[in-house]
């Protein structure tokens, strides 16, 4: 088990940047996503501590060793693939025994080597040791694969494929897991079971895991600490929650679930201490968040907002008035895109039942806590 | 641990330069050399020049001498190398275009028609390519000679001398159209099909009728894939050795058999040198020109679906076609048919069909002939081992570490025809430090060389369907790049590498040129056996080897078919 340590990383294809000043920290045991845009360099910094990379410049630790010049094949990563890289000629036992008969070829005296390599080369000469067997049944068993040992990658589910990348990446007993988009190839349903798989066999085994992701969702809901990358650069690290009410700056926002963003002027900062800015031609928020600058972004979560179809309750709140231009109804929630003077809100409420669905045209009052103002 | 890494590291590099030594040392060295001895008329010996201070002086020596009159005299009045390659430019050319028209119907036929049998045509279309050129030769004297069975029905019917005289150019040319048309028939069929057929309704659509269109329309946008195969089919008949060294009158010289005269017979270095030079830039420039056709061609090839094409089912047309095509498509299994009767003929000649049978031929070569047998099968397993080695390697270097300059080196062999290949390794190995003229390694080297743009296009394309990522699994956990090749990547080729290997096993045992000129007599194989017994005038015998190579070939052809088909993941 170890820690990753990132420090400065860079890295220049062809005078094209990919990788710029990247620093980490991730923690022991600690479940870790990088989650950006494709493109934005999380797969690359990932293939850095794989080792599959050369950064051009920058440091890289797995524990306390320096890894910038340890090939790729001892920097004992477990990866799990986008693709699941089963090995196609090999059966499902095989396959997770891969890195046990490997170690043994390395380790073991002359005779091992010899017929270590033979049994790889053809599963049917020799065989793997106690140990070995041993240690592949209990991975199997752990996927709960067991029963299908003798199956070639090609004759199982993506679901079962991917949890046999996964027990062959464990058996290793890898300093550091790590995951390159795992759940994409699957179908919707099957990648909610496998999140809660992976999560928990993580907990499980109580090993550092480097998760990368486009999806917010995914990242959000099985990590620890999430890193948001754009254009190569780190932009927030943070976790779920704090990313989620905290954004940094505008593109977090955009990126980790939906907002509403607006421009405002500051006007000024009221006896309360609150920032009072304008937004729209006529419009004024009240926000908690100090801000320097005199124009700013201001960022409004969908479901921080109440939506009233009478009077709202009184109280310190901000206050705007606004008529609903679309209902869409989402299922546990209700999507109100609001028109306020020439601003548009969108506003998600929980939906009860025996509750109505406001029409379009419907008059309503929008409260908005000046703590859930973002101003950036 | 770090030490561990730097061996394995090297391991592979060291890998690579030797392949790059290999093909220094027996592919562009002995190009280099030949071009050297044809400007100085004498042999000049590059690898003595480095271990020897004398040698290498009288190189320098030779090589102050250097003149291009051996190019200048070419074209002086009545020089018979000006002849030679003036004839096998003609050759070449009345090959392609007769080719390209005899193909034309066919290739629409398979394309663009419902014509009746087209499995069965296909099957047919490959029976050329299993005979060995020289086999063929002999085939269509023993239709079309004196005494072919051929003229013999000609002469029942009233005929007076023969149809025509097979030991001529014009002999030349039809047996190479008859056994080359495959090269050309499916590129084309490709290039019919690739055609858009939108643009066909349209025209038809417009008012035109069938004819017009096809002649407008469908053909102009055929003509860049037609054009191409006519250039391969002009290339391969320039470079064939087969044919015309067993039919060319004394007064006909190709450059082919000129140059195979000048080693063989005259032992001069010079001038074979020269010629193997002109041969290798003809081919090379076609080769270019045929890369430049292709090149231009790129429009509309790759759209998602296959556009479903409207096949032509007129009566009359599909009528004529069947007939055309099936007789195009059977003078090939005539000729194969013709050998296997002389193959087992007490004698034949008398009459259209033979006096009597017998299998004595067979009971002869299998007693006197068994070690032209066994010589082949080594010969043959020893280019395949040498070939599967180098260019798995070498796809692997190309493919995954991007090794342009190992895809490059390794494709210059498809410009060299064989007879220039063996001129030049004749002449680079026929004195120490390296003496290898006249050994077995020399003609398996030679057979690899040969075969090797093949081999390698067969396990590249296995070695591009595994994704990288299964490579770095292996490393992930924990195989170095050499051991993950070897347990991983290998495996996956392997069926690849087999079908591959079976053919450049299959191609050995047909390869003429390179056989005649470099094989030594306690070496020679079934071909060159064949070879020397149609010298002798022991038709019967060489048409019994004869078959058994056929046989050999077809055996092997289908399995290394079965083994692609049958590929498992």
């Amino acid at each position: 088990m170890g820690s990753v340590k990132i420090e400065n990383l860079h890295k220049q294809y062809n005078g094209n940047t990919a990788l710029e000043d990247v620093s980490l920290e991730i923690r022991e045991g600690e479940f870790f996503a990088l989650l950006g845009p494709s493109g934005c360099g999380k797969t690359t910094t990932m293939r850095c501590v794989a080792g599959f990379e050369t950064p051009t410049s920058g440091n890289i630790y797995i524990g306390d060793r320096n890894v910038n010049l340890v090939p790729a094949n001892q920097r004992n990563c477990g990866m799990v693939f986008q693709s699941y890289a089963l090995f196609p000629h090999l059966n499902v036992f095989e396959n997770v025994a891969y890195s046990l008969n490997i170690r043994r070829f390395y380790e073991g005296g002359l005779g091992a080597k010899f017929t270590t390599l033979a049994h790889m080369l053809n599963r049917k000469l020799g065989k793997v040791d106690r140990v070995t067997e041993q240690k592949v049944r209990d991975a199997l068993d752990f996927v709960e694969l067991g029963h299908l040992a003798d199956r070639l990658p090609g004759q199982l589910s993506g679901g079962q494929q991917q949890r046999v990348a996964l027990a062959r990446a464990l058996v290793m007993e890898p300093a550091v897991l790590l995951m390159d988009e795992p759940l994409s190839n699957l179908d919707k349903k099957l990648r909610n079971v496998m999140r809660v798989t992976i999560r928990q066999i993580q907990q499980k085994v109580g090993i550092t895991t480097i998760f990368v992701t486009h999806d917010q969702e995914e990242a959000m809901s099985m990590a620890d600490r999430v890193a948001v990358m754009h254009g190569g650069r780190l932009v927030q690290v943070d976790t779920p929650t704090a990313l989620y009410s905290n954004p940094a700056t505008k593109f977090v926002a955009d990126f980790v679930g939906s907002s509403n963003i607006y421009n405002g002027t500051v006007k000024g900062v009221n006896e309360a201490g609150e920032t009072v800015i304008q937004v729209g031609q006529n419009q004024q928020l009240r926000s908690t968040y100090p801000t320097s600058k005199k124009d700013v972004e201001i960022i409004i979560r969908p479901e921080s907002i109440r939506l009233f179809a009478g009077e709202a309750p009184a109280n310190e709140e901000n206050i705007l008035d606004g008529t609903i231009e679309l209902s869409t109804y989402l299922g546990p929630t209700i999507r109100y895109d609001v028109k306020v003077g020439e601003l548009r809100f969108e506003v998600d409420t929980v939906f009860e039942a025996g509750s109505p669905i406001l029409p379009s045209g419907t008059a309503v009052k929008l409260q908005i806590d000046p703590n859930r103002v973002v101003a950036l | 641990m770090m030490k561990r890494f730097l061996s394995q590291l090297n391991g592979l590099s060291v890998l690579k330069w030797l392949i790059y030594l290999f093909f220094f040392i027996f592919l562009l060295v002995p190009l280099f050399s030949i071009l050297l001895v044809s400007f100085t008329g004498q042999p000049v010996n590059i690898f003595g020049s480095f271990s020897s201070q004398k040698i290498f002086n009288s190189t320098i020596q030779k090589l102050s001498n250097m003149s291009v009159e051996a190019y200048t005299s070419i074209f002086s009045e009545g020089n018979s190398y000006f002849a030679a390659l003036i004839n096998s430019l003609e050759l070449g050319t009345g090959v392609a275009v007769l080719v390209t028209l005899a193909v034309l119907p066919i290739a629409y036929a398979f394309a663009r028609t419902k014509m009746p049998f087209k499995p069965f045509f296909a099957a047919l279309c490959t029976i050329p390519l299993i005979m060995p050129t020289f086999i063929s030769s002999h085939a269509f004297v023993l239709m079309f000679g004196k005494t072919g069975w051929v003229t013999q029905l000609y002469h029942s019917f009233g005929g007076e001398g023969v149809l025509f005289d097979v030991q001529s150019m014009l002999g030349i040319v039809l047996v190479q159209v008859f056994f080359f048309f495959p090269y050309a028939l499916w590129p084309m069929v490709a290039a019919f099909k690739i055609s858009d057929v939108t643009l066909e309704e349209a025209s038809q659509n417009l008012g035109a009728r069938s004819w017009y269109t096809f002649m407008r329309v469908t053909l102009p946008l055929a003509v860049p894939g037609i054009v191409s195969s006519m250039l391969l089919i002009f290339t391969v008949s320039f470079s064939d050795f087969g044919t015309p060294i067993i039919l060319a009158p004394k007064d006909l010289n190709l450059i082919v058999v000129e140059s195979y005269r000048e080693i063989a017979g005259f032992f001069n270095w010079a001038g074979s040198a020269v010629l193997t030079v002109i041969m290798l830039i003809v081919a090379a420039f076609f080769f270019w020109l045929q890369r430049l056709v292709i090149k231009g061609r790129e429009y509309g090839t790759i759209s998602g679906k296959p556009t479903k094409q409207k096949l032509n089912d007129h009566k009359g047309t599909l009528v004529g076609l069947t007939i055309y095509t099936f007789l195009i498509t059977f003078v090939p299994i005539l000729a194969m048919g013709s050998v296997f009767l002389s193959s087992i003929a007490t004698t034949w000649g008398h009459h259209a069909l033979p006096d009597g049978y017998t299998l004595d031929h067979y009971k002869t070569i299998f007693s006197l002939s068994g070690k032209n047998i066994w010589n082949s099968m080594v010969l043959a397993g020893g280019t395949l081992v040498l070939s599967v080695v180098i260019s798995t390697f070498v796809s692997y270097f190309v493919v995954r570490r991007g090794s342009s300059g190992l895809d490059f080196v390794s494709s210059i062999p498809l410009i060299v025809p064989g007879i220039a290949l063996g001129i030049a390794l004749i002449q680079t190995f026929n004195t120490a430090p390296i003496h290898l003229t006249g050994t077995a390694i020399l003609l398996i080297i030679a057979y690899t060389i040969r075969r090797m743009p093949y081999m390698i296009r067969s396990t590249m394309s296995s070695m591009m369907a595994i994704r990288k990522d299964i490579e770095e699994a292996a490393v992930s956990l924990g195989a170095s790049t050499l051991i993950a090749a070897l347990t991983v990547i290998g495996p996956l080729m392997l069926p690849g590498i087999a079908a591959g290997a079976i053919l450049v096993f299959v191609t050995v045992i047909k390869e003429t040129s390179i056989s005649i000129l470099l094989a030594p007599t306690d070496w020679a194989p079934m071909s060159l056996a064949v070879f020397q017994n149609l010298l002798r005038g022991e038709y019967y015998t060489a048409c019994a080897m004869a078959i058994l190579i056929i046989v050999i070939v077809i055996i092997l052809q289908a399995l290394a078919k079965k083994i692609t088909k049958d590929q498992l993941y």
